[in-house]
């Protein structure tokens, strides 16, 4: 039996708070909670956990939210991983705490369970793409942009594109690499390079998308 | 009930006034207009009346601002109290705070004089403004025969005191000019400061100031000498800029004091709207909720819709056009979601304008959704993805799955208006089975044209 993952509840809302605790399952152990920015930089700090749910909106520090704590935790992402959690659909806020360094994005209508996999897979240190965030890099990236290199920033590889384009539709990734015929572990690989992509491309499109929503 | 004074923007020769009084008093126009001209020759008696009405007497489109400014979200904040107050909860304080909100409504100078009568101001807003130009024209032209009168006049041996009349003349015309400006001013003014009349405005100011104090000048000139005069003006000047800068500091103050007051106003009216916004979404929702709790069903159901309505009204993406496929697409899966009770999942990337080709996409999504939320159940993925060369919905559910060969030939559901629709007009339907669900893949070639994407 492996390590439970110990992970920091970061949201306003007790009643959400405590609804997530007993949602999450046995894998994953709850070592602190958090309602504002300073008490979730605080705890994050003292606890030093895997991973961090972190709330997109939250009251306190400069009004910056889940992106302020990212920011005040800049030191730990080495070993502490971010998975945003938000119930705002919105590019704004998603873009903005993916860019400040969260690892993933889920909405909070999702069950117990699906958190509980993500949680897994940032722990990993791999990625966590809801359809919608794959929605969002698609429309951000362009559709038919395609990277001769993988490591071009400013592109989508023609396979992350594809992975992308699976999971919009509603694939999770044991699906998409079913439907790829590439293994689990690769889906990984492409998604978390779609986030490095996400995190570090000063594309110009981007660019644009993000000023556009007042983003950046 | 007798009609509010309010002057009138589309029946008026020079301000409306008459046509105003003439409705508040329900007198015939014609009968007012000789009244006030036989006043005004009555020593000025009537041009003074016409001049204090002018001033006093909101116009209907000053009614009717005041009234969507001031009176609408009241009304609805009005609205808010009175459900706050039925349920037994908050009601002081939501009272009161709408009580103190009346008090510190304070309206433009020269308004009180009438009641809001709503709908017969939106009825006079709504009235074409042509007459407004006619009257124009048959001010000039009742100048012009009273200048043709006065010729003649002359011409027939009558000897009209001109070095009097001529600077009267010019003083009145200055003046009128000066105050229709202050009139537009107030008009559009307050409603929004848009720079459009500022040019325009500084100029009919200017030309109203020069013609008085032209005809001032003219009309002192008579009496003191040339030489006297250039004292005297600079004696005047002096005295007007001692007599500005003491009420400059007032001045300021009145306008800061007005600048603030607007503001304050506009916030007041966006916290009516949105208070009005939750009131009638949420509070509603929340009761209904309440009223159902035993059943599950309908609490997820009434969860999901008002979080859908309040998600599109607080983020909807301003560059996503109404009416698009997008905009219809999330339609068709909110009407199914809200039929069915299962969550439906709309995903977008670009958006194309609606054409009768994507007409028929939308009806098959529709299809595509509803059948998967009839056989299958659960979540409900669509996906759409809309490029210059096509448009694609991908349609996905966790549910047991089907094979198409399976069918009977019978039903008609998926072969007609999935695979038959789309193939008739030039699309494609797909449908397979994942293994873990059905997967419906709707897609329709643009013509080489371009869309939004």
């Amino acid at each position: 039996m492996t390590e439970p993952i110990r992970v920091v509840v970061v949201d306003d809302h007790a009643i959400f708070r405590s609804g997530l605790k007993a949602d999450l399952d046995e894998r994953i152990e709850v070592v602190a909670e958090a309602a504002t920015v300073e008490q979730a930089i605080a705890a994050i700090h003292e606890q030093r956990p895997d991973v961090v749910l972190l709330d997109v909106h939250l009251p306190g520090g400069r009004g910056g939210g889940g992106a302020e704590v990212v920011a005040g935790c800049a030191a730990l992402l080495g070993e502490t991983k971010f998975l945003a959690l938000s119930v705002s659909d919105s590019a704004e806020d998603v873009v903005t705490v993916i860019r400040a360094g969260a690892r993933g994005y889920v909405t909070k209508t999702v069950s117990g369970a699906e958190i509980s996999d993500a949680v897994q897979r940032v722990a990993g240190g791999d990625a966590a793409f809801s359809p919608r965030l794959a929605g969002f890099v698609l429309d951000a990236f362009g559709t038919a942009a395609v990277a001769n290199v993988d490591d071009e920033l400013d592109k989508l590889s023609a396979r992350e594109l594809e992975v992308m384009r699976l999971i919009a539709r509603g694939y999770q990734y044991k699906e998409v690499a079913k439907e790829l015929f590439i293994s689990i572990k690769t889906v990984e690989t492409h998604v978390s390079s779609v986030l490095r992509k996400l995190q570090l491309s000063s594309r110009h499109e981007l660019t644009r998308w993000a000023v556009d929503r007042r983003i950046l | 009930m007798r009609e509010p004074l309010i002057r009138s923007t589309e029946d008026r020769i020079i301000a409306g006034v008459c046509a105003g009084l003439a409705r508040h008093l329900n007198v015939s126009v014609g009968i007012v207009r000789v009244g006030m001209v036989v006043l005004a020759l009555a020593g000025g008696a009537g041009a003074l009346l016409y001049i204090w009405l002018w001033l006093l007497v909101p116009t209907a489109a000053d009614e009717a601002m005041a009234a969507q400014r001031a009176f609408n979200p009241r009304n609805i904040a009005e609205n808010f109290a009175r459900g706050f107050g039925a349920s037994g909860a908050g009601r002081d304080g939501t009272g009161r705070d709408v009580t103190a909100r009346d008090g510190s409504v304070s309206r433009p100078v020269g308004q009180p004089l009438t009641q809001p009568g709503a709908a017969a101001v939106q009825a006079e807003v709504a009235a074409p403004r042509l007459l407004q130009r006619g009257g124009k024209e048959i001010l000039i032209g009742a100048a012009l025969v009273l200048a043709g009168g006065a010729v003649v006049a002359q011409l027939a041996g009558i000897n009209l005191p001109w070095g009097t009349w001529l600077p009267v003349l010019a003083i009145a015309a200055g003046a009128v000019i000066a105050w229709m400006q202050l009139d537009d001013s107030r008009r559009s003014g307050l409603m929004d400061r848009a720079g459009a009349t500022g040019a325009q405005g500084a100029v009919r100011l200017l030309a109203g100031l020069v013609l008085v104090v032209a005809g001032i000048v003219t009309m002192v000139s008579g009496s003191i000498t040339w030489e006297a005069m250039w004292p005297t003006l600079f004696a005047s000047l002096a005295v007007l800029a001692g007599v500005l800068l003491v009420l400059a500091p007032w001045v300021l103050k009145y306008w800061r004091d007005l600048e603030t007051e607007r503001s304050g106003r506009i916030r007041e009216t966006e916290r009516a709207e949105i208070a009005a916004h939750l009131h009638d979404s949420v509070l509603q929702t929340l009761a209904l909720i309440q009223n159902r709790a035993g059943s599950e069903q309908d609490v997820t159901r009434l969860a999901r819709a008002q979080e859908r309505e309040l998600r599109e009204w607080l983020y909807r993406d301003k560059r996503q056009e109404e009416g698009n496929l997008v905009d219809r697409v999330k339609a068709v899966a909110a009407e199914i979601e809200d039929a069915y009770g299962h969550p439906v999942e709309v995903v977008a990337v670009g958006d194309a304008a609606m054409t009768d080709r994507h007409e028929v996409l939308v009806h098959a999504t529709r299809e595509a959704v509803q059948n998967a939320a009839k056989h299958a159940g659960g979540g409900i993925s669509v996906y759409v993805e809309c490029t210059p060369a096509r448009s694609e919905v991908f349609v996905r559910d966790r549910g047991p799955g089907f094979e198409l060969a399976s069918v009977p030939p019978d039903r008609m559901g998926v072969r007609e208006s999935l695979i038959g629709r789309m193939e008739r007009h030039g699309g494609e339907a797909r449908i397979r089975n994942t293994g873990s669900g059905t997967e419906v893949h709707l897609s329709l070639e643009h013509p080489q044209e371009g869309t939004a994407s």
